[in-house]
């Protein structure tokens, strides 16, 4: 599969088309998934998709094929969803009432209300956290991965990822336990 | 007892992101179709600066249609005669030099 998307790259660097669409409709899957963390709704979903794909097509040259283009495209869609928290945090000072929907979730997996209710908990508490902290921890809690590999994602170094990680916990417990932990 | 309040937080706090964890993003309705909405914005920035010409090319035509259309029946009313059109002009100077005495 590699091999495959390596030579995919190569076709669609030589202008051909269908071997890059070839390549979206093969990890279109993951970006989505990935990008839906972050997105606040379907547009958003669609927008941080869509540029993610063009941002690789722009940079296809640039990739040297000594790692997966999967860890390649990861980095992408990573920068392009910290911009997008970067972007978001510039236009809104305060918590706007949508932040409370929280991101795009499958109503066929909630778990009752206590659940929808914890995450909107959760989801409303990140959305006040700065961007580099609500990225971390949603790689790293969500998502599940280490420190490393968080650490190669952002291209921050191990220990700022840690410091990251520890401010934003701290930051949500403060939030989501209220003044009293302050 | 801040320490214990500390950690109550620390436990509903991961209670909090295994909840979310175990929520799948719907993406069903943005996958569908995606890579065609992506290669027409890519074919779109691609695209040279004469194929906006083309488009305007509509707009072009009915702006040349009204100005056509415009030529033709905006008619001011002038004197049918050109000595009298220029006589109607002389005649002014004229009493003008009669009244001064030039």
């Amino acid at each position: 599969m590699p091999d495959e998307d390596a030579g995919l790259v190569r076709e669609a660097i030589g202008g051909d088309d269908e071997a890059f669409a070839e390549l979206v409709r093969r990890h279109k899957g993951t970006v989505l998934r990935r990008a839906a963390r972050f997105a606040r709704n379907q547009e958003e979903l669609e927008d941080l998709g869509q540029e993610t794909f063009l941002r690789v097509y722009r940079d296809l040259r640039s990739f040297r094929g000594d790692a997966p283009f999967g860890h390649w495209l990861s980095r992408i869609t990573v920068r392009v969803c910290y911009d997008a928290l970067r972007k978001r945090r510039r236009e809104e000072k305060d918590v706007s009432l949508e932040v409370l929907a929280g991101p795009v979730a499958d109503p066929s997996t909630t778990n009752g209300p206590s659940a929808q209710m914890a995450r909107m908990i959760l989801y409303q508490a990140m959305s006040r956290l700065k961007p580099e902290e609500r990225l971390v921890i949603t790689l790293f809690e969500l998502e599940d991965r280490s420190v490393r590999e968080v650490a190669e994602l952002t291209g921050w170094s191990e220990t700022r990822v840690k410091v990251r990680a520890f401010r934003a916990r701290q930051a949500l417990k403060r939030h989501i336990g209220g003044d009293d932990e302050r | 007892m801040n320490d214990k309040r500390h950690d109550r937080w620390d436990v509903e706090l991961d209670r909090f992101f295994a909840l979310a964890r175990q929520s799948t993003p719907d993406i069903s309705g943005v996958e569908r179709n995606f890579e065609t909405r992506v290669m027409a914005r890519i074919r779109e920035g691609r695209e040279p600066w004469y194929a906006w010409a083309w488009r305007l090319a509509p707009v072009f035509l009915v702006l040349t249609l009204l100005l056509a259309g415009w030529s033709i029946f905006y008619s001011p009313e002038r004197p049918a005669d050109p000595v009298a059109m220029l006589a109607s002009g002389t005649q002014e100077i004229a009493l003008l030099d009669h009244l001064t005495g030039e």
